[in-house]
């Protein structure tokens, strides 16, 4: 029986194809093609990492990396003069193409574009949420966004508020965003929404990078809200 | 009745390298029959077929030609290796495990009972001289105590048949007055042993039989009778039979 | 079953005493470390980071913690020749190779082990908390582990090299997480040939781009019969490539 091994491998083979079918017909991980990985300076990185199976920390990373270039601090990718946040877009749907779940990275990106204070790109806002829904179609948040983009291009700043602050808990709405619809709420006299909204953002555990502003913050409108109230814009 | 049967038995070792086939004869129509309780002693220079005849019989070598038996069954069924003990020419052994963790391996091995373990380490220990020693890591043991504790492991599971591979070579004259003392015992006992060598004064101390190896020919098989009280009997036969293989000459300071 | 657990304990021991999985061991705890650290760069995805990053830091250090025992694991024993008191007991080869892998496999998993606990305690304080997905990323993990081992063992066996083994594990390694590329390529080429070969390989190489629960659960994670089908595949996948290392190691000499 020289080829009796040979035998009970060849069945244990046929049956791992098999588990191995089960196992695809049941989940199918949905990344993109690795030939959509664009080339740059982090292209090396990107490709190593999803070779070797490594897809979420290379988005993790990459992730990291658009935090530093939104903090002004990623050598590799600079912005010309008078175009601020340039590279924003491209950075998150780097974040995106490495694994389509990362919402948060278009979404941050989006939400800067949209609403931070003194950029005002509202366009490449919408492209880049387009391009998110297309990849993420069960994302609702994508569409939430757009819609909230289409109130500001109306000046229907009140419903536009409305419907950011309805996703203000959902856990893929970036801590920036929340922090941007609070400086929101302030900036149009609101101290005491901002002041809830600062609060819920402390109560958070998830939001931890933004609790030493929002305790400054909290400081500030009770400071203000012991004031007499300014007239609403 | 036989306790080690070769029938005609050869092993040619092929080699390749880049293509290049080269073959080596390691042993060449071997007959011979040991019986059971005898102490039978394999004879031959280095490269003589010694050692592969004894791996033939453990099963670590399969003959390219002809059948070996070890207790009424064929050397590669691993059952009959519950009933044989074997000792190479070094202690080949696991040297991250301590003396005991080593014994109570092998004991595992050869399918003594779980609940017997325990007592026959110890007390195989004690008899090979290595009790106080058993709780150290073999890493740390002589090249003495690690013979012992190859040998504990040979004996571990009280089997029919001692085979013992070159099992006095390299050892101090007091270590292989103790080896002698163990094949005589074990003979005492009824069992069978088969042990190589390179030292006629030992192999005419303690065996029946003699095999002298050439070549891997067996060229001669004498009985003890055939040089016991005869003076350098045993080397002028081992002398006039074997033949160097290994290419080299002999010394001559005339 | 007493053979093999006796081989699994002595290896699981060799491995564990070994200074090599105390290092391997110190370097996962200091990935994990290097974990906390980066992912305080990650603002609100901070528990997504140092989970991400802690697990795919275990992989790794499992990986080639697996890869490098398992290629040396027989090959050692053969040129230490310490399989030779093995194999000349009453062990069948198979027993040996299965009790050498799972040993192998169990000392690399207490490695694991050590690290995911201390990370899972990491998450916690970051307040992440789901356990029961946890474990299944950690038993993928294990799987994939396993696959890579019992792939290296084979190729050890079948190359005889070491360092040939190793390469080749770390080639199927990558190739198995384009299994979906190489079956998306097969649907577009043209060429008959291309399309066989890339399907071939595609089922050949171990299908680790479907078993990176760790990598995708970000997406909809799939639920307990997917998990089912992934055991079987891994120890599917496991045995097949024993059973062929059997076979090769059935016609070994020593």
């Amino acid at each position: 029986m020289k080829g009796r091994w040979l035998a009970v491998a060849a069945a244990l083979f046929a049956l791992a194809l098999f588990a191995g079918s089960r196992m695809r017909r049941l989940h199918e991980p949905r990344f993109p093609p690795l030939g959509e990985l664009k080339a740059g300076p982090f292209a090396f990185q990107d490709a190593g990492l999803a070779a070797a199976g490594f897809r979420a920390p290379a988005a993790d990373l990459a992730w990291i990396q658009l935090l530093q270039y939104a903090a002004g601090s990623l050598p590799e990718y600079t912005d010309h003069p008078g175009h601020p946040y340039e590279h924003l877009g491209t950075l998150s749907l780097r974040v995106s193409r490495l694994d389509p779940s990362f919402h948060r990275a278009v979404l941050f990106s989006a939400g800067m574009l949209a609403w931070f204070h003194g950029i005002e790109r509202p366009d490449e806002a919408a492209e880049l949420l387009n391009e998110g829904m297309r990849r993420s179609p069960d994302q609702p948040m994508y569409a939430l966004y757009l819609a909230a983009l289409a109130y500001k291009k109306q000046g229907d700043t009140d419903r536009m508020i409305a419907l950011l602050e309805s996703s203000f808990d959902q856990p893929e709405t970036p801590s920036t965003m929340k922090a941007i619809l609070a400086n929101l709420r302030q900036s149009r006299g609101e101290y005491r929404e901002a002041l809830v909204l600062w609060a819920r953002i402390l109560d958070s555990e998830r939001d931890r990078s933004e609790h030493a502003r929002a305790r400054a913050k909290i400081s500030e409108l009770k400071s203000l809200l012991a004031k007499p109230a300014p007239k609403k814009r | 009745m036989n306790a080690i049967r070769f029938q005609n038995v050869s092993k040619i070792y092929r080699r390749s390298h880049l293509g290049r086939v080269t073959e080596t004869t390691g042993l060449s129509g071997l007959d011979l029959d040991i019986q059971k309780g005898e102490v039978f002693g394999l004879l031959g220079l280095n490269g003589s077929g010694k050692t592969t005849a004894i791996k033939l019989l453990m099963g670590l070598h399969h003959p390219t030609k002809g059948e070996v038996e070890t207790l009424g069954r064929r050397a590669s069924d691993v059952e009959v290796l519950a009933r044989i003990g074997y000792a190479p020419e070094a202690a080949y052994l696991n040297k991250t495990l301590t003396g005991r963790e080593n014994l109570r391996l092998f004991a595992a091995l050869s399918r003594i009972p779980r609940a017997e373990i325990e007592g026959r380490v110890a007390e195989m220990l004690d008899k090979v001289g290595l009790g106080k020693a058993m709780d150290q890591r073999l890493s740390e043991y002589s090249k003495g105590m690690l013979q012992r504790a190859s040998l504990a492991q040979a004996l571990i599971h009280d089997p029919e048949l001692v085979i013992l591979d070159e099992p006095v070579t390299g050892l101090d004259p007091l270590a292989i007055k103790e080896v002698r003392v163990l094949i005589l015992w074990l003979k005492s006992k009824g069992k069978t042993v088969l042990f190589s060598s390179h030292d006629i004064s030992e192999v005419e101390r303690v065996c029946d039989r003699i095999g002298i190896l050439s070549g891997g020919r067996l060229v001669k098989v004498m009985k003890q009778d055939e040089w016991r009280g005869k003076p350098d009997a045993l080397e002028t036969a081992f002398a006039a039979a074997v033949v160097r293989t290994d290419g080299v000459g002999s010394i001559r300071m005339e | 079953m007493q053979t093999i657990s006796a081989v699994f304990a002595y290896t699981f021991k060799e491995h564990i005493r070994h200074k090599a999985w105390l290092s391997a061991a110190l370097f996962g705890l200091v990935l994990l470390g290097g974990a906390i650290i980066v992912s305080a760069l990650g603002a609100d995805e901070r528990a997504r980071l140092l989970l991400d990053l802690g697990l795919a830091a275990i992989e790794a250090i499992s990986l080639v913690s697996v890869v490098f025992l398992t290629v040396s694991l027989i090959l050692v024993e053969i040129e230490s020749r310490a399989i030779y008191l093995i194999l000349t007991h009453p062990v069948r080869r198979s027993d040996y190779l299965l009790g050498r892998f799972l040993g192998t496999v169990a000392a690399v998993a207490v490695g694991m082990a050590v690290m995911a606990a201390m990370h899972l305690g990491l998450l916690t304080l970051y307040g992440w908390w789901e356990p029961l997905r946890y474990l299944a990323a950690l038993a993928c993990v294990l799987g994939k582990t396993a696959v890579m081992g019992a792939l290296s063992l084979l190729l050890s066996l079948a190359l005889t090299s070491e360092a040939a083994a190793m390469a080749f594990a770390v080639f199927l390694w990558m190739l198995g997480h384009f299994s979906s590329e190489m079956r998306f390529l097969a649907d577009r080429s043209g060429s008959a040939f291309l399309k066989t070969a890339l399907v071939a390989f595609s089922h050949a190489a171990p299908d680790f781009a479907h078993f990176n629960y760790r990598d995708f659960w970000h997406q909809a994670a799939p639920g307990a019969e997917w998990l089912m089908w992934a055991g079987v595949y891994a120890l599917a996948y496991s045995a097949a490539c024993l059973a062929l290392s059997v076979q090769l190691f059935d016609q070994k000499e020593f």
